[in-house]
């Protein structure tokens, strides 16, 4: 079986990073249930998706999570952490 | 199903050209038409199962069901949990090749995780592998 190229968007990048994602992308900030922007900010939000999808033609490391910068997005959120021991 | 090395990522290159791609949205973030049935948030172990959306859908056809983000934006404007106009538009100005015939949206709470990964995660996998035509996946959460 080939498989077929993914790309994630995540706003929770260490608990991503557990996972393994073959290709991802961190929009710095983003709060949970925004990762592709917030509400109506369309010129965001297609930013975040072209990032996104042209990870697939970029030489990207498997498993490491690019993290990008929007500063239109606003208020910077902390992301969730992985605890540890 | 093939088993892989927990060390290992599983990773399929990318060799054709975004601009002749189909894409399709898998998410976590509990996305699915609004006459499709609900996902179970009333159930602590989770909802296993998935929804199937065809490629003719835009965001007012669609609605979010978790019980495990703040989802007010994604109700407000879908987008932001699953690009589905962004997709079309990036389609119509040639960006992508266009959109692939089936998404997929599932709710990624969970404490059934063996479950979600040997029974949901391959049915998913399944669904866009046959049928779909997806040359590419843009996986989502909320």
């Amino acid at each position: 079986m080939l498989g077929i190229p993914t790309v994630m968007v995540t706003v929770s990048p260490e608990v991503s990073a557990q996972m393994r994602p073959p290709r991802a992308l961190y929009p710095n900030g983003f709060k949970v249930g925004n990762p592709f922007g917030r509400p109506g900010m369309r010129d965001l939000q297609t930013a975040v998706v072209k990032d996104a999808l042209g990870l697939l033609t970029q030489n990207t490391r498997p498993g490491e999570i690019i993290t990008m910068n929007y500063p239109d997005y606003g208020e910077y959120h902390e992301p969730v952490r992985v605890g540890r021991k | 199903m093939a088993t892989l090395s927990r060390k290992c990522v599983p990773f399929t290159p990318f060799d054709g050209d975004l601009s002749r791609a189909n894409v399709s949205i898998v998410t976590a973030a509990g996305v699915h038409l609004r006459d499709q049935e609900p996902f179970n948030i009333g159930d602590d172990l989770g909802d296993l199962s998935y929804r199937v959306m065809g490629d003719e859908i835009t965001s007012a056809d669609l609605m979010v069901t978790h019980d495990h983000y703040d989802h007010a934006d994604a109700d407000e404007d879908v987008n932001v949990v699953f690009p589905t106009d962004i997709l079309r538009e990036l389609a119509d100005e040639g960006f992508i090749g266009g959109i692939a015939r089936k998404h997929v949206g599932f709710m990624g709470y969970t404490m059934r995780l063996k479950d979600m990964y040997e029974q949901t995660a391959p049915a998913i996998a399944d669904e866009i592998d046959k049928g779909s035509r997806a040359d590419v996946v843009l996986l989502t959460g909320g």
